[in-house]
């Protein structure tokens, strides 16, 4: 087992992502006059071994931000910026998923491989690096035991449950080590219980290396649970209107978290910015 | 073992009806279950079944072959270059739709009675069966692991060979399938129409010469062959893809993969 990192406070001074006036804009169609805006003027950084939760109102283009940091997705116009490098603005003309294993992505849907066995998966992104060596591998299989999938190793996906596979597709983006890790409301399809387990797990391994993590989500609570920072965002076309830093000390007891001092008083006032975005008439 | 049992009741109510109709129209029209498998037996011991069977079946395999293996290689080949694809289309569609039995008179033409006209036919009917389903099947490969595998860097080797080639092989085995009797029916067409070997020949000459008995032999051992080799598919699908949930065929249509 792996043994957690002290409390380090996150290096203020350099953002290790940053966002700049993004916007995307998804072209005009039959019907539709003006392309539709989802982002317009979107900043924000992220610093160096930071947990970073975003919350929008849905259809806020929360998964498009995601994509266009991962670079599946092209942006119509501003830069993002990774380690005061610029991997992509305006003029980039190929896109780069990942940028070299920098920037893993944990989707939605856990994307396993039918045909390959729990262990297959989560080593292949290693050997897609051609780093699968020994210390990977016995790095692989302590993220294994501790997201609590020993046992499970020689299973096909469909032979596990809806929380394992997420744990899976977590733990191999986790075993490839990439500085940044976006989330896209990973835990979505869960029950309340099984959310609750991810939450911690998630927390668990997040401690043994201290990953810079932007995690997008509806659910306050688990923004809360997770992040050191919130972020919300506007309606579409969406922007950063507002930012809440989360003091509840860590390691945090996800289970007692709502009972937590301060924590109603947060969540009531990141309910209220998320309130004053939803649609005029619903 | 309940599936068995009722199998078995099934086979007794077909050969009941079948002994029945026998009864009613009369054996010269259609000739009792036990005087079909008295005939199918001296057919067995003189060998004359099994001269007829060989015929088509080598027709049938080696035009499964001919036509099975690029339909089956093809659209991986042609899978990235849209445009060509677009320009193929048409040509692809007409050559699918297109009845193949009435080019048995062509193949006749230009490769005589024999085997090979009966090869012709079977390939041009299964290649284009194998093609559209092996096609249908990578169009059909899960976009987002595609995404998700780009984004971990994997190249489009590793993409083909983890992602497209494993998604694609249930289509492979489906078109092959859905061929397979096609490849048995197909080469019986062709020999009913011209042949002096094979089991469609057999059964034209039963009927020529008025042996309803006969005829019916070579149905029935069409319907085994096409048995055997359903199973024979079905052995080697489980072999190559352990990976999927077990079920029926119902079931496995319904698991999204």
């Amino acid at each position: 087992m792996l043994k957690p990192v002290s409390d380090i406070a996150p290096d203020r001074a350099e953002p290790l992502l940053e966002v700049r006036d993004l916007a995307r804009t998804f072209g005009a169609r039959d019907g539709r006059a003006a392309g539709l805006n989802v982002i317009e003027g979107l900043s924000l950084a992220v610093t160096e071994g930071e947990f970073v939760t975003v919350a929008g109102p849905s259809g806020s283009g929360k998964s498009t931000l995601l994509n266009m940091i991962a670079q599946t997705d092209r942006p119509t116009a501003g830069t993002i910026r990774l380690r005061g490098k610029t991997i992509m603005d305006a003029s980039t003309s190929t896109l780069t998923p990942g940028w070299h294993c920098q920037i893993g992505y944990v989707t939605q849907e856990d994307n396993l491989l039918p045909w390959r066995r729990l262990e297959e998966n989560i080593l292949l992104p290693l050997r897609a690096q051609r780093r699968l060596d020994d210390a990977a591998r016995a790095r692989a299989a302590a993220l294994i035991d501790t997201a609590g999938l020993a046992g499970f190793e020689r299973f096909y996906p469909h032979e596990l449950s809806g929380g394992m596979r997420k744990r899976a597709s977590l733990v191999r983006t986790l075993a490839y080590d990439p500085p940044v890790i976006l989330m896209d409301e990973p835990f979505g399809a869960l029950d309340a219980q099984t959310r609750t387990e991810l939450h911690a797990d998630l927390l668990r391994l997040w401690s043994l290396r201290r990953k810079t993590i932007i995690f997008v989500t509806h659910d306050i609570t688990e923004a809360i649970a997770l992040g050191d920072r919130v972020l919300v965002l506007s309606r579409a076309p969406a922007r950063v209107i507002d930012e809440f830093r989360v003091d509840l000390p860590r390691p945090r007891d996800i289970d007692g978290l709502i009972a937590a001092p301060g924590f109603a008083r947060l969540y009531e006032s990141i309910r209220q910015a998320l309130a004053r975005q939803a649609p005029r008439r619903a | 073992m309940r599936i068995a049992v009722q199998r078995i009741v099934i086979l007794a109510v077909i050969l009941a009806s079948w002994q029945g109709a026998s009864l009613w129209f009369g054996a010269q029209w259609i000739p009792a279950p036990v005087a079909t498998a008295r005939a199918l037996w001296l057919q067995v011991q003189n060998g004359e079944l099994w001269y007829h069977a060989r015929f088509t079946l080598s027709a049938a395999v080696i035009g499964f072959l001919i036509g099975g293996i690029p339909g089956a290689v093809l659209p991986f080949l042609i899978r990235r270059l849209a445009t060509l694809r677009a320009i193929l289309d048409p040509y692809l569609i007409a050559g699918y739709g297109a009845p193949k039995v009435a080019l048995t008179p062509l193949f006749i033409l230009w490769f005589g009675i024999g085997l090979e006209s009966k090869v012709a036919l079977v390939a041009s009917v299964v290649f284009f069966l194998v093609f559209f389903i092996t096609l249908a099947g990578l169009d059909s490969v899960d976009q987002k692991l595609i995404a998700a595998a780009r984004v971990f860097g994997a190249g489009p080797a590793l993409i083909a060979r983890e992602i497209i080639w494993p998604g694609a092989i249930p289509y492979v085995f489906t078109g092959l399938r859905v061929a397979a009797p096609y490849a048995i029916g197909t080469a019986v067409v062709g020999e009913l129409i011209s042949s002096n070997r094979g089991l469609g020949y057999s059964i034209q000459a039963a009927a020529t010469n008025f042996e309803p008995a006969k005829l019916f032999v070579g149905v029935v051992a069409l319907a085994g062959i096409v048995l055997i080799l359903n199973a024979v598919l079905d052995f080697c699908e489980k072999r190559l893809l352990s990976w999927r949930p077990t079920g029926g065929i119902a079931e496995r249509a319904q698991t999204s993969f």
